[in-house]
């Protein structure tokens, strides 16, 4: 495995982000919680900080944190089988348990639909517990991603209502000129991460997606800010340098690998060893790739959200064959692996269909994990390596056959 | 020799797909197949066809797992098992209400599984207190008027609307006063028979059920067998699974306020005069949202132990199906509310598959004798 140095910078970006979510308020700042496909653009020009309890979850789940905190929201009656991030969220505040000394309280929780219906529930929720106001973006799901111009009128007509909400908690108006700045960084931030996403199709690929994993947060949590902008710089340079000297992530690349669904956090860096000792690269997934859609125009950017939350973050069964058909051509795919994921539901119900479809199309196989985003006490880590062994085999038996 | 009067409806919830392909097949009529929450029927109605209710809780599976994973809900697996074996293949249409992502997911798992079918998803917008809801509502019933119309060759005008709306409000009518006997008189209006006649309502032509509701025993007296009916409150979804309704009857619990899809929610308020598709949406809007909506967070409980405590019940059941994230997230806060009211609550977390009967049961028994105590 060759350590990409760059990723050391996470460290201290991801402490300046939550010490200043934590001294928001004496910096005269406000504290919203949101989701993906939420215009994080504005908040930054109306100066809140988003933040993203998913994220939190995520950092119970890497530390292994889950096992201790998500009893105590199952104890209050939150069902197993309700989303883990949420479980695990809501376990931390209740038992005080968290790596960032837990989330500041919010001003303002806004959520978007057309990520999840989870997230809504959760967030109300989180309305209750901490009796902060509640706005929930209600993006319809447009089908098979035809044109529904009522749908579009009636999200832009909520964002536009949300810029009044947020001129009314922080008693300032909206300036015109921070707003196109926030979108001016937001956008430059997206297409570096567009081209990192890319750097995984060159052989061998200078980035696996367990990098990628990794190297999410500033795009999730701080589009919109100078942050995001020059650590992509940084990492990009890295890999492009990488290209040119044939460096890959791997020292020994001999399967090229999607990954489908979100990551196993608990399991990230068992996983990314055992792939590594086999010479199994992931070289892209279906997750990391969500935030490289994400930016809108300068000119009506309440038309590109609407727009962007309508079509662009509307995925469904036909879209992902397409997709995956067309990655599995462009990163020279020798295989998918499919995380049939509890946890996530929206993104999981339709991997049976979609394996099929997709091996239809392709000729590429695809091996279904059973497993869970953040909650290791439902699935077996080994049962989960000696899948993936066998399909390796596999794999390793049809390259030899095609010579 | 006398009929019975509840015989009609029990034909039918016996076997309601063999009786709606037995409809078609004798009438030559169009019938329209929906997931239940929300799908207008009157729109069917209107349209032409047989709206027919499709309930997949108590299909027993063995091949929908190939297509969706085990951490389906019953109510999603049983409509694609019922779709890989055939036994839909009766239909003229098919809705998916947008209810949740498993919905959402399961109309496209349709679509790719079965492209040839004319099968339709409703946009169902979920913050429907939002004034801008109304709105895309409306517009999205309109779609759907015209999908509806498209198949049977039939649109549902404003004209046809009105005329079908009259008849849905005669016959929801007629079903609260079953709802309010079951009160009266619960041993013979039993909760399994009065939620036959909601169930079966909305599996067969609303004229013939009206009509079959007309003979049946509306003048008995107030019930003197029923010794301690113990009054109780029911959140679900559907009575999944479906024995629940048999059980509650045994064991003297008396339904006086439930919130299913195929149960009160499917009866409950009725039309303003106006416009016919304003009616609908404001119909819709009117309801008590049930867990798949949004609603101002504090209001969700505050407005269900409201709902609770005017029903006048002693203690509430929860179906909670499982795998239902949305029903799972409401669930602590609202028991949490019911404590502070004092008012007991049971949950029973439901599925058709894998779940023991008897320990529903004995759950529910031991339950209603908890609520029931005092009354002795």
């Amino acid at each position: 495995m060759n350590p990409i140095s760059s990723l050391r910078d996470l460290k201290q970006i991801n402490i300046d982000y939550y010490t200043a979510a934590h001294t928001a308020r004496q910096n005269g700042k406000f504290i919203a919680y949101v989701n993906a496909f939420t215009p994080v653009e504005l908040l930054y020009a109306m100066d809140f900080i988003p933040i993203y309890p998913e994220n939190h979850a995520v950092i119970l789940g890497a530390r292994r944190l889950s096992e201790e905190v998500a009893p105590a929201a199952e104890k209050l009656g939150y069902s197993m089988d309700l989303c883990s991030y949420a479980r695990c969220d809501l376990g931390s505040i209740l038992t005080g348990k968290s790596p960032t000394f837990g989330l500041p309280k919010p001003d303002l929780l806004l959520v978007s639909n057309s990520q999840c219906s989870t997230l809504t529930k959760w967030f109300e929720v989180l309305s209750r517990m901490y009796g902060a106001p509640m706005v929930l973006i209600d993006v319809p799901h447009s089908g098979n991603g035809e044109k529904d111009p009522q749908a579009e009128l009636y999200v832009r007509g909520q964002l536009e209502e949300l810029q009044g909400i947020l001129e009314h908690i922080t008693g300032r108006k909206l300036e015109g000129d921070r707003l196109r700045e926030s979108i001016r960084l937001s956008r430059q931030a997206s297409e570096l991460w567009t081209r990192i996403l890319l750097c995984g199709s060159q052989r061998p690929s200078p980035i696996t997606v367990f990098d990628q994993f990794i190297a999410m947060a500033p795009i999730v949590a701080q589009r919109g800010t100078q942050v995001a902008v020059q650590f992509y710089q940084r990492l990009l340079e890295e890999l492009e340098e990488r290209v040119i000297r044939g460096v890959g992530a791997l020292s020994n690349e001999r399967f090229r690998l999607f990954w489908d669904n979100l990551p196993i956090w608990p399991e990230l860096r068992r996983l990314s060893e055992f792939l590594d000792q086999r010479g199994a690269a992931l070289v892209t997934s279906l997750y990391t790739w969500a935030w490289a859609t994400l930016s809108v125009g300068e000119e009506d950017p309440f038309q590109d959200w609407a727009e962007q939350y309508l079509y662009t973050a509307n995925l469904h069964l036909q879209r992902r064959i397409q997709t995956y058909v067309e990655y599995a051509r462009q990163y020279e795919l020798d295989g998918f692996l499919y995380h049939s994921n509890r946890s996530c539901k929206m993104v999981s119900q339709d991997i049976p269909e979609l394996r099929r479809a997709v091996a239809e199309k392709t000729g590429i196989p695809g091996v279904i994990l059973e497993a869970d985003h953040n909650d290791p006490r439902l699935y077996s880590i080994e049962s989960i390596e000696s899948q993936i062994q066998s399909f390796l085999e596999m794999l390793d038996s049809r390259k030899r056959k095609a010579g | 020799m006398i009929m019975d009067p509840w015989r009609p409806f029990l034909e039918v919830m016996r076997d309601p797909l063999q009786w709606a392909r037995s409809w078609k097949h004798m009438t030559g009529g169009k019938v329209i197949g929906h997931l239940l929450p929300d799908v207008p029927e009157e729109m069917i109605h209107a349209a032409g066809a047989l709206p027919l209710a499709l309930e997949g809780a108590a299909v027993s599976v063995s091949q929908a797992q190939a297509s969706l994973p085990a951490y389906t809900c019953s109510h999603a697996m049983g409509l694609m098992e019922m779709g890989l074996t055939g036994q839909l293949d009766f239909l003229d249409g098919l809705v998916i209400p947008y209810v949740c992502d498993t919905t959402r997911n399961l109309y496209h798992t349709w679509s790719h599984r079965f492209p040839e079918t004319r099968h339709e998803f409703l946009r169902l917008p979920k913050r429907l207190r939002h004034p801008g809801a109304r709105v895309y509502l409306r517009n999205e019933l309109e779609r759907f008027g015209r999908y509806l119309g498209n198949i049977t060759g039939c649109f549902p005008t404003a004209e046809r609307l009105s005329s079908s709306l009259d008849l849905y409000r005669k016959s929801r009518s007629r079903l609260e006063e079953a709802y309010s006997m079951h009160r009266k008189n619960p041993s013979v209006w039993t909760w399994e028979r009065v939620h036959m006649l909601m169930a079966s309502a909305m599996k067969t032509p609303r004229e013939e059920h009206l009509s079959w509701m007309q003979e049946l025993p509306w003048e008995g007296d107030k019930d003197e067998k029923s010794q301690r009916p113990v009054p109780v409150y029911v959140r679900g979804k559907i009575w999944d699974p479906p024995e629940i309704t048999k059980m509650l009857d045994e064991l003297g619990l008396v339904v006086v306020g439930d919130e299913t899809v195929c149960g009160y929610r499917s009866i409950a308020s009725h039309y303003q005069e106006g416009d016919p598709l304003d009616s609908i949406v404001n119909r819709l809007i009117s309801l008590p949202l049930y867990p798949g909506y949004h609603d101002e967070p504090r209001g969700v409980v505050e407005n269900f132990l409201d709902r609770v405590k005017q029903s006048g019940a002693r203690g509430v059941i929860f179906l909670n199906p499982k795998f239902c994230e949305a029903a799972g997230f409401d669930l602590p806060d609202l028991q949490r509310g019911l404590e502070k009211e004092e008012i007991p609550s049971l949950v029973l977390e439901t599925s058709t598959r894998g779940v023991s009967l008897a320990q529903i049961q004995v759950r529910l028994e031991a339950f209603g004798e908890m609520i029931g105590e005092d009354l002795l």
